[in-house]
């Protein structure tokens, strides 16, 4: 088949938004499974893609319009966009299923278009060419992310949600002065052509620029001292939109930074905006940690465990080796896993139990044995244990950050995962060792959910030498430049 | 003639005042002005970036080709960004009534309530 099919990854979740009036007008109870059929479309037409790129090895450009990059704006689904995309999917999948149960409050309709739009705008992060498109594409994943923020409706909702635009704001002019600083001394906004150009840019200019355009990534990507936002729009969204935050908005936030890290590589300031990325960072983990460790609210708790973890992957995606690329989407993919699986169990007890504090959670083992059992898998895999999928990518950060000479880094960041350790153990004594109650029945279909995240967890953790190929390869395509600027078929049109 | 250098003066000056807005002033509307404001001050730098002294607007009419014209792609992201921003204030609109009515207050050290 054609690959320029792929732009249907694009297109099934833009066009189904715009179905969900019509949908609804016909009948209101068909919003919800609607949600479940166009995901699983796009899952479907991810899983091609996926196929696709690791058969025949090559990316997939989309020209749009048929015209050739420069002059056209192009998609490009290499092995990493190729990966990401399908977990985009399909964790959006499950969630549709999961918001049957979770999502209660009108209106619903609206739910289920920024639903689709946010998925969209993740989606278009990872697979576009283009830096311009990017960041059209980040201000509609940003833009519904505030408004499924807000979706609550209670004071504390509007609240995060009001700090995540003033920060998204002010990130989104960032980015933009980073663009006008390239464009100005490039003369183009193709990634590829960004990449082959570099070289020749101003050094003071490039650093410049490459600085502000992190910046404004900083704020998606949830790094330090752009994150503030981040557990107030985690503990107070729904609970379906912590998952999408914590599994695949933030990521797609960290890869547009590793991208423009990697494309800009032969410029000659490169190395001090890696060093500031590398303390960035670190101090993402730091804190993000120590504030974890004072709080009552489980979601809140877990939501500084997800930023922590993020630190950690931004700490090896800037550390400028193929080694520590390859460790940071590992660790990305593996992440997504556990935290979906945390925040959906979490989430769920929230529901059942009247909120996330973590009173509700005493004597959960004897109350609601699946979704404890899934909390208790989720944060041994948070922690490092060996045997599960965390502890390979942890290990191979760690391994990295070392090699390039960076053990103060590597120190601080292991530091912190003890942190890690005492919270998740207080959680699961909290769990298991107190209180009683009685029992709950728990839904099959999200029950069903939970243990097949646990046994990804697993099974990654036994056997992660699949993953890890796959993380390698896209590891490769972002760091593997002179590859990627081959792969786009540039017009020979100069700056 | 202005040199170009006074329409960047000028760009980065609102980028600024916008900046001190969002990050001084205590009163929400006020931060939101700001943030519109650096927006403009964005727009009006990537303008800037793509004008040539003494050339027309990039519309093809008689008399204007293509070597007449000053660089339309910055034109054309700053319209895209207009209509970005135009999103993101009315959606920051929307959210202050609702903090104003759940608070009674627009004064952002008494919108506390998610701490830690």
């Amino acid at each position: 088949m054609n690959g320029q099919y792929a732009s249907l990854l694009i297109a099934i979740p833009l066009i189904s938004a715009f179905f969900v009036p019509v949908i609804k007008a016909a009948s209101k109870k068909a919003v919800m499974p609607f949600l479940v059929l166009v995901t699983a479309a796009q899952t479907a037409a991810a899983a091609w893609v996926f196929n696709e790129v690791y058969t025949t090895g090559k990316p997939i450009i989309v020209m749009a319009g048929a015209w050739r990059p420069p002059v056209g704006i192009n998609l490009y689904i290499g092995h990493f966009a190729a990966l990401f995309v399908f977990i985009v999917a399909a964790v959006s999948f499950l969630l549709s299923i999961y918001n049957f149960k979770t999502i209660k409050i009108e209106p619903i309709d609206k739910y289920a278009m920024l639903f689709l739009l946010l998925m969209l705008g993740a989606t278009g992060m990872i697979a576009t060419g283009d830096i311009f498109n990017l960041f059209v594409f980040m201000e509609i994943t940003s833009i519904t992310a505030y408004a499924l923020t807000a979706y609550n409706k209670t004071g504390e909702a509007a609240e995060a949600s009001m700090k995540y635009m003033i920060l998204g704001g002010i990130g989104s002019s960032f980015f933009l002065i980073g663009i006008a600083i390239v464009y100005g001394s490039l003369g183009t906004l193709n990634m590829a052509q960004i990449a082959q150009l570099a070289g020749s840019m101003n050094a003071t200019a490039a650093q410049a620029g490459l600085a502000l355009l992190i910046f404004g990534l900083a704020v998606e990507a949830e790094l330090f001292p752009l994150n503030a936002w981040a557990p107030d729009a985690y503990q107070a969204a729904p609970h379906p939109v912590t998952v999408m935050f914590s599994a695949f908005v933030v990521k797609a936030g960290l890869y547009a930074a590793a991208r423009l890290l990697y494309i800009m590589q032969s410029v000659g300031s490169w190395h001090s905006v890696l060093k500031l990325v590398v303390i960035m960072a670190t101090l993402t983990v730091l804190v993000a940690e120590f504030s974890a460790l004072r709080q009552r609210n489980v979601k809140r708790m877990i939501a500084y465990s997800s930023i922590s973890q993020v630190g950690f992957i931004a700490l090896a995606l800037a550390l400028g080796t193929q080694a520590g690329v390859d460790a940071g989407v590992f660790h990305m993919v593996n992440h997504a896993i556990v935290k979906a699986l945390l925040f959906i169990a979490v989430g769920y007890v929230a529901v059942e139990l009247g909120g996330a504090e973590m009173e509700n959670f005493r004597g959960l083992g004897r109350r609601m044995p699946i979704t404890a059992f899934s909390i208790t898998i989720g944060s041994l895999a948070v922690i490092g244990i060996p045997m599960f999928n965390v502890f390979w990518s942890k290990l191979r950060i760690i391994l990295a950050t070392v090699d390039v000479g960076y053990t103060w880094a590597a120190a601080l960041v292991l530091i912190a995962s003890v942190v890690e350790a005492v919270y998740y153990l207080r959680l699961l004594h909290v769990i298991w060792f107190e209180g009683s109650g009685e029992r709950i029945t728990e839904s099959a279909a999200l029950g069903a959910i939970m243990l097949l995240l646990v046994a990804l967890v697993i099974v990654i953790g036994v056997y992660p030498d699949y993953v890890w190929n796959l993380a390698q390869k896209a590891g490769a395509d972002i760091f593997n430049v002179a590859q990627y600027i081959k792969n786009v078929p540039l017009m020979g049109v100069g700056a | 003639m202005i040199e170009i250098s006074a329409y960047y003066f000028g760009a980065i000056a609102l980028i600024m005042i916008g900046l001190y807005a969002v990050l001084v002033k205590k009163n929400l509307l006020k931060m939101l002005v700001g943030l519109s404001i650096m927006e403009t001050g964005v727009n009006l730098l990537l303008i800037s970036i793509g004008y040539i002294n003494g050339k027309s607007a990039p519309i093809l009419s008689e008399g204007i080709g293509p070597k007449q014209a000053v660089d339309p792609i910055p034109q054309a992201l700053v319209l895209t960004a207009i209509v970005i921003g135009v999103a993101t204030t009315a959606m920051a609109l929307s959210a202050a009534i609702i903090l104003y009515e759940k608070y009674g207050t627009l004064n952002i050290e008494e919108i506390r309530r998610l701490r830690g």
